[in-house]
């Protein structure tokens, strides 16, 4: 843009990119037969290329590695040829001592590459193609070469020199063998200089003041030395000491365990390291964002950071450095950095840097493109949760999407904006796009939110379609099976002629969204880039070499073997895209909420148990919690807490610092159930405020979880029998889901009320609640609500008295299906005994001929109760089971059955009395 | 002998100190506050006089309330004993080296006081050594230049000095200068809290080294590390002072304490040309020229600050007198920064903002971190319609100094001219932030929460009040005001705010259609709450004016007349006259 500076995407000679030319000089030697002296086989020798090959491609790192992980490298790829490898590679660097000698090593670098012409040269002669990825490799640092002004050989003469003589100072440990051979090179060089460079090296900190001085010294005596070669001798000084400060200031400054790849030698001296070419460079940072979406907060924030910064001080035209911070920072709930790092970003970029190889003038270049910056600054207040900010910014962006006419960014504006719609609650009805956007304002403003919802979601879905956006696609897919698993559709025009619409929600179009959102995983193969997958496969062929077990292969005759195991075990995890494995995750995920939602426990636990085991590795940790927290749930609701607890404590284990707050919302969630189930009344009421802190305060935001709070509350309150209180709070919170439009809570809503008048005594006005909560789950497909719901309505009608028990008894019957096949616990027991009371009020019913079916479901009944620890139903449930069988006689299990009851009531009346020391308090 | 003989005796040997030490800008700064000093009436001699007679007439224009006092009123000043040197004859290896370092050969110089154990010579080989850094420092920038901006270039002498001079400090064999130049080592290195120790302790021991005080006064970036550090009370403090306060944008007190100085330091152009920076901060355009317009003429070669001055001749649109300016500039040393940026202004002004562009960018290749450049460079590719350009000259202006408004100021304009008000919010948050008096951040932020995008009338209304509040010299708060409270249906409000308006305009005798407007709705009003006189006042009023508002006015009255005459308004209707 505006700067003065090179454009980017330039690439440098470098003393690594010196050795890898060298390397690859070795590879294909000029002239030589088919497999070229030191390989023994064509294996070995293919080996060594996919080596030099993933050496040029890989994006671990920022920074090129020094001579001495590169030999550890080549110990690793060829372990009898390492010392012949290492040799050569070290005496040929070290030959280098002139300018004239890097002139000398490029034009031979020129002979390895074959002409354009490849068939005349004869078959079994190596040849370098021209065009192959080394062949671009070489060509490149040949131009570069050329390109470079007399100062730059003498740089990079000088940093060869300081490369070589920082990995042979460190490499006492590695007992080179070439060691007396190079050093005498090394003599050479230091000839040269006119001074013991390894004197001044190996100096203790306090006598290199007089080595300075001795330095400067010698250099009075030879004028005629060049200024570069001088400055070597500085160059060393200062590497050698920032080396130690730098360490000691990174190992105070990232405590944290996780370091990306080895934070410390990052920081150990600027001088003489490079960065590796912008494509590494760019590959990098890509893969750096998707570990810090993928693993959220547990991402260490100061060593990335401190990463970045020196990225940035390397590269200060790299902008994208920016955006990683931004990421860096968002996802570590720094608002102010996150929002100074976005604008700082697009104000640099334009939203336009890309790779090097991309052509940047894809749409209108010299607008720039800030409709992506909108995009991103919604996004962000977004996440943290500034609906109305995000509203604004979003409806910008539209704007200025079509006003640039970038349909790919206003279709996934358009598609942020309906995920912004359907995760907030919005109470207002007008104006929420303002008069900006034509498709809803030529409809008309009269709409509903849940309506604009839905012409957004079609409208984004149409241009994704058209645009062939695959992932948004898939994505937007995902968006309307949300909606419609929770949202009745009702017609758009409120006059004109009305096609018949049934007034329910249709599984059958969640289902097929769903179905049609996995197709991505077959579509994707035609856009994968390039860039990804090699980066990528490089990279994790490359850590795979300095695994152990790289080490493990000791015969020729096993490398091939090995050979292709690792290309294969490596080259799997990159296959698919990331994003791609997340969203058909993401697919199987909303599978399992919607089934929880229709009312099948089965069903929802195969399918979190399908992502838990095959997308956990793509996905993003939070995703993963939440399906830990799905199969944790089942387990308490149908096994119990003890098992649900010990679930819990793996589950906290594995996702110690990450998203915290789900796993903790799930422990609240449980210790509340298990605390009601037992009347321990206070706890619940403290678990339940806790949980209710964790929602912002901001109106609209975290809607499910406030819900959730207050369903809660007024549950406790029930369980206390302060009925009034519950009552007003359940009111609330239906006023609150009716403004927002939340249905499916209101069904559920609904069903509390009806339970707090039925154990108030107040059957008659429970009934109407029951019905109602029947008919919206009737509505949403609710089926096991609607079960519950039944059962309730059954309670109520038996409270009416014998009279009523056929009625009840027909309304079990009917729920009783659905109940056992999917019910949890507390629902079964609650079943089995509202069964055995309908039967014991019937007065055509006598105990004494078919006494099992009245004890059969109260047995099943208080087992599973007691598995619950639900202590009132339980003692309830033992009542029952104790008197039957006083009336049939049977003494020994009355007297069990009592036994039985006493317990459950004391245990009751234990947790009680700790309570009524300060009763609860009725609202907060 | 009075305080002013005693500051020139001072001035006069520390002028051949730092001469002796190489430390050519500190001398020429002193030289400059030397012949600054105000002569004695009685004992002032012709070459004196010829060389300050140009700077007498500003002084009484200028000095409103006469500060009679010379540095000796009211204050006790330290007397800081001059240092003694402790070689009286410098030796031939000293000699030699100083004629190398005066020929830049800085390492040749540090060779040759290799074994030299006097202060003065120590002194001298570091400094040269440091500078020899520098200079390999700022060759390797350029031939070092990575495919993505500036690689590593340092300045290698670095390590090696620190640690030779900590050595000396923790023997305590240290002078004044070798303690300066400890601090400008440790400050490169990044350790500012020892650096500022150590400069402190420097300028304490020796006060008359200015450089030292400019490093100092770069450490001191808020006002809380300012009013931490011990300082002792020498004349020195007060030019430091003043210049601390200017960079920390407390531009009145910066101003105080520099009229101050010119009790004793009545002509010096350093004086001079900082008080002019100050009032240009304050906005007052008019001194600032006056002041420069002197400065000139006594000094014609000067270049520094000149690009001040050629903004404010920008300002006021003298097309004439920049180029002179820049022709000026031009011939005397064209690769200045100041002088690229003189030029561009000039095209800029004419109107030829690529050819501008091109200068500023000159300057820029110059000297990097010049902020003002990339300012400027940003007003031109918004001129040019090149936003995207525009926005990244902004930001590298932000990058280099975050408290530099203008830019801020200008990434908001940028963003706004693309239609995203509320992206630019951000930007004209952070200037008004950083200058919270000025009404024209105030005014530009309001306008943004106006736009039919946005529409914010609320947060607008708020941004117009504050600057209605710090002096709107363009006027258009007001009148926002009215027309927003109008516009919500608060009439008592707008009328509040018309008549607020009318007495301004009315002040400063100024017409125009706002005028109109404002008596217009203000007759109205009055009416509508049944005040006729003040009604038929502003109808009146309206009358002088030509259009279709005096018509109006014209029946309104008759209207008014009507109703107050006994009969009522309705039998009136009915028979016209």
């Amino acid at each position: 843009m505006a700067g003065i500076l090179k454009p980017p995407g330039a690439f440098a000679v470098t003393p690594h990119k010196v050795s890898v030319c060298i390397l690859i000089q070795m590879y294909a030697p000029p002239a030589m037969m088919s497999v070229p002296f030191p390989f023994s086989s064509v294996a070995q020798h293919n080996r060594f290329g996919l080596y030099l090959f993933a050496l040029t491609k890989s994006c671990d790192d920022i920074m090129e590695p020094k001579l001495d992980e590169l030999i550890n490298q080549l110990r690793e790829i060829g372990d009898v040829l390492y010392q012949w490898l290492t040799d050569q590679l070290i005496s040929r660097l070290s030959s280098l001592s002139s300018p004239d000698d890097l002139f000398n090593l490029f034009s031979d670098l020129r002979a390895i590459l074959g002409g354009a012409d490849l068939s005349a040269v004869d078959d079994e002669q190596v040849v370098l193609d021209p065009n192959s990825n080394l062949g671009m490799f070489v060509r490149r640092c040949l131009l570069a070469f050329n390109l470079l002004c007399f100062e730059g050989v003498c740089h990079l003469l000088t940093s060869i020199g300081i490369y070589c003589k920082e990995a042979l100072s460190s490499c006492s440990a590695y007992e080179l063998p070439c060691l007396d051979d190079s050093s005498n090179e090394l003599e050479a060089l230091s000839e040269y200089e006119n001074m013991d460079l390894e004197n001044i090296v190996f100096e203790k900190v306090n006598k290199e003041i007089e080595a300075r001085k001795k330095a400067s010294e010698e250099v009075s005596f030879h004028l005629h030395a060049p200024k570069a070669l001088f400055g070597l001798v500085e160059d060393i000084k200062v590497s050698a000491v920032s080396k130690s400060q730098g360490g000691d200031k990174c190992r105070e400054a990232s405590p944290s365990a996780h370091a990306p790849n080895d934070a410390m030698r990052e920081f150990d001296s600027i001088s003489g390291a490079f960065l590796r070419t912008n494509w590494q460079m760019q590959g990098y940072l890509m893969e750096q964002a998707d570990a810090i979406e993928k693993h959220g907060s547990s991402f260490s924030l100061n060593a990335f950071e401190l990463i970045l910064r020196q990225l940035q001080k390397l590269a200060p035209e790299l902008h994208r450095v920016h955006f990683l911070r931004y990421l860096n920072s968002l996802y570590h709930d720094d608002y102010f950095a996150a929002l100074e790092n976005l604008h700082r970003y697009f104000d640099y970029s334009a939203g336009t840097e890309g790779f090097d190889f991309a052509q940047p003038s894809i749409g209108c270049n010299s607008f720039g493109r800030y409709e992506i910056a909108l995009l991103c600054l919604g996004m962000m207040h977004f996440h943290f949760g500034h609906p109305k900010q995000a509203l604004d910014v979003l409806t910008e962006a539209v704007c200025l999407s079509q006003q640039h006419s970038n349909d790919t960014c206003l279709a996934y504006t358009l598609a942020a904006i309906s995920n912004l719609l359907s995760e907030i609650g919005i109470s207002t009805t007008t104006g929420i796009l303002g008069s900006s956007y034509s498709p809803i304002t030529s409809i008309g403003t009269t709409l509903s939110v849940q309506q604009q919802l839905f012409v957004l979601l079609k409208e984004s879905f149409r241009r994704a379609e058209s645009l062939k956006l695959k992932r948004l696609v898939a994505a937007n897919h995902l968006a309307m099976a949300k909606f419609d698993l929770t949202h009745v559709q009702r017609p758009l025009l409120s006059f004109g002629p009305k096609t018949a619409m049934r007034l329910r929600t249709c599984p059958t179009n969640v289902c097929k969204e769903l179905r049609l959102a996995s197709h991505l995983i077959s579509d994707f193969v035609s856009e994968s880039s390039t860039m990804t997958t090699d980066g990528a496969f490089s990279t994790s062929w490359l850590k795979n070499l300095q695994k152990p077990m790289g080490s493990l292969v000791l015969t020729q005759e096993n490398v091939s073997g090995k050979d292709s195991n690792a290309f294969q075990f490596c080259a799997q995890p990159s296959s698919i895209p990331g994003s791609v494995l997340q969203l058909v995750g993401s697919s199987y995920l909303l599978r399992a909420t919607a089934w929880e939602a229709y009312g099948s426990a089965p069903l929802t636990r195969v399918n979190t148990l399908i992502y838990a085991t095959c997308f956990s590795d793509g996905s993003s940790l939070s995703d993963v919690a939440l399906a830990h927290m799905k199969l944790i749930q089942h387990l308490a609701v149908f096994k119990g807490y003890k098992e649900a607890f010990s679930a819990l404590k793996i589950a906290e284990e594995k996702f110690l610092s990450v998203s915290k707050s789900r796993i903790l919302l799930l422990k609240l969630q449980l210790l509340h159930e298990r605390s009601l189930h037992r009347g321990h009344l206070k706890l619940a009421q403290k678990v339940c405020d806790e949980l209710g802190v964790m929602a912002s305060s901001v109106t609209g935001v975290d809607m499910d979880l406030k819900t959730e709070a207050s369903l809660r509350h007024a549950r406790t309150l029930l369980a206390a029998n302060q009925f009034s209180e519950a009552a007003a709070v359940a009111h609330s919170l239906f006023c609150m889901c009716y403004k927002f439009n939340l249905q499916v809570e209101n069904a559920s809503v609904l069903l509390l009320l009806a339970e707090i008048h039925k154990k108030s005594g107040n059957a008659v006005l429970g009934i109407p609640y029951a019905l109602a909560s029947l008919s919206f789950c009737q509505l949403l497909n609710l089926d096991l609500l609607k079960a519950s719901a039944t059962l309730t309505l059954a309670e109520l009608w038996l409270s009416f008295g014998p009279n009523h028990a056929k009625m009840a008894s027909n309304l079990i019957q009917q729920a009783l299906p659905l109940i056992l096949g999917h019910g949890g616990l507390e629902l079964r027991a609650r079943a089995f005994i509202a069964e055995a009371k309908c039967l014991l009020s019937d007065p055509s019913f006598s105990v004494s001929q078919n006494p099992e079916a009245v004890l059969d479901p109260l047995r099943q009944a208080s087992e599973e109760l007691q598995v619950l620890e639900y202590h009132e139903l339980a003692a309830e449930a033992f009542y029952l089971i104790a008197i039957v069988s006083d009336k049939l006689g049977r003494l020994a299990e009355r007297e069990e059955a009592a036994a039985l009851f006493k317990e459950h009531v004391l245990a009751l009346e234990n947790e009680n009395r700790q309570d009524e020391v300060d009763p609860l308090p009725s609202t907060p | 002998m009075s305080l002013t003989e005693s500051c020139r005796n001072e001035l006069r040997t520390a002028i051949s100190q730092l001469n002796g030490r190489c430390l050519y800008s500190a001398a020429k700064w002193a030289a400059e506050q030397l012949v600054g000093i105000k002569q004695d009436p009685a004992k002032y001699t012709p070459s004196n006089t010829r060389f300050q007679r140009g700077s007498s007439s500003i002084c009484r224009r200028f000095r409103t309330n006469e500060i009679s006092s010379t540095l000796v009123a009211g204050v006790s000043y330290v007397s800081t004993p001059v240092m003694e040197e402790d070689e009286v004859v410098d030796s031939d290896f000293y000699l030699l080296a100083k004629s190398y370092f005066d020929c830049r050969e800085y390492r040749r110089a540090a060779h040759v006081l290799r074994d030299q154990t006097g202060k003065k010579s120590v002194f001298l080989r570091c400094y040269a050594l440091y500078l020899a850094g520098e200079k390999r420092k700022e060759e390797e920038m350029i031939e070092l230049e990575g495919p993505l901006g500036k690689s590593d270039a340092v300045n290698r002498e670095l390590i090696s000095l620190e640690r030779e001079l900590s050595t000396l400090r923790k023997n305590g064999t240290m002078d004044p200068f070798i303690l300066y130049l400890y601090g400008l080592v440790l400050k490169d290195k990044g350790s500012e809290n020892l650096a500022r120790i150590v400069l402190v302790e420097s300028v304490n021991s020796y006060p008359w080294n200015w450089n030292s005080w400019l490093e100092l006064q770069s450490l001191c970036t808020t006002i809380d590390i300012l009013n931490s550090i011990n300082l002792n009370n020498h004349w020195m403090k007060d030019f430091f002072l003043a210049s601390t306060y200017q960079e920390l944008r407390m531009h009145n007190e910066a101003l105080t304490k520099y009229e101050y100085l010119q009790g004793t330091f009545g002509f010096s152009n350093y004086l001079q040309a900082q008080i002019a920076k100050a009032q240009y901060s304050l906005r007052e355009f008019e001194q600032v020229e006056v002041v420069f317009e002197e400065l000139l003429r006594n000094d014609p070669y000067r270049v520094e600050d000149m690009d001040m001055y050629s903004n404010v001749l920008y300002a006021k649109e003298c097309f004439s007198a920049l180029s002179y300016l820049a022709h000026r500039v031009f011939t005397t040393d064209k690769y200045r920064p100041e002088s690229c940026c003189i030029i561009g202004n000039y095209y800029s002004l004419k109107g030829q903002h690529e050819k501008s562009v091109v200068y500023f960018r000159r300057a820029l290749k110059l000297n990097k971190n010049y902020l003002s450049a990339w300012t400027l460079m940003g007003h031109e590719y918004v001129e040019m319609k090149n936003t995207p350009a525009a926005i990244d000259a902004y930001r590298r202006a932000v990058d280099i100094n975050p408290c530099d408004y203008r830019a801020w100021y200008g990434l908001g304009q940028a963003y706004e001219m693309m239609h995203m008000p509320f992206y630019a919010l951000h930007y004209f948050r952070k200037s008004v932030f950083l200058q919270p008096n000025d009404s024209r951040l105030w005014i530009a932020m309001a306008q943004c929460y106006e736009t039919e995008q946005l529409h914010m009338l609320e947060e607008a209304i708020k941004c117009y009040r504050r600057a209605a509040n710090c002096n709107d010299s363009e006027a258009i708060a007001l009148n926002q005001l009215a027309k927003l409270h109008h516009a919500l249906g608060r009439d008592e409000e707008a009328a509040f705010y018309y008549k607020k308006d009318l007495e301004r305009m009315e002040a400063e005798e100024r017409e125009g259609p706002n005028m109109v407007e404002a008596l217009i709705f203000l007759a109205t009003h009055c009416r509508a709450h049944n005040r006729f006189e003040d009604a038929e006042v502003y109808c009146t009023r309206l009358l002088d004016y030509t259009g279709p508002e005096k018509e109006t006015a014209k029946s309104m009255l008759r209207g008014m007349r009507m109703a107050q005459s006994s009969f009522p308004a309705m039998d009136v209707e009915h028979f016209p006259p």
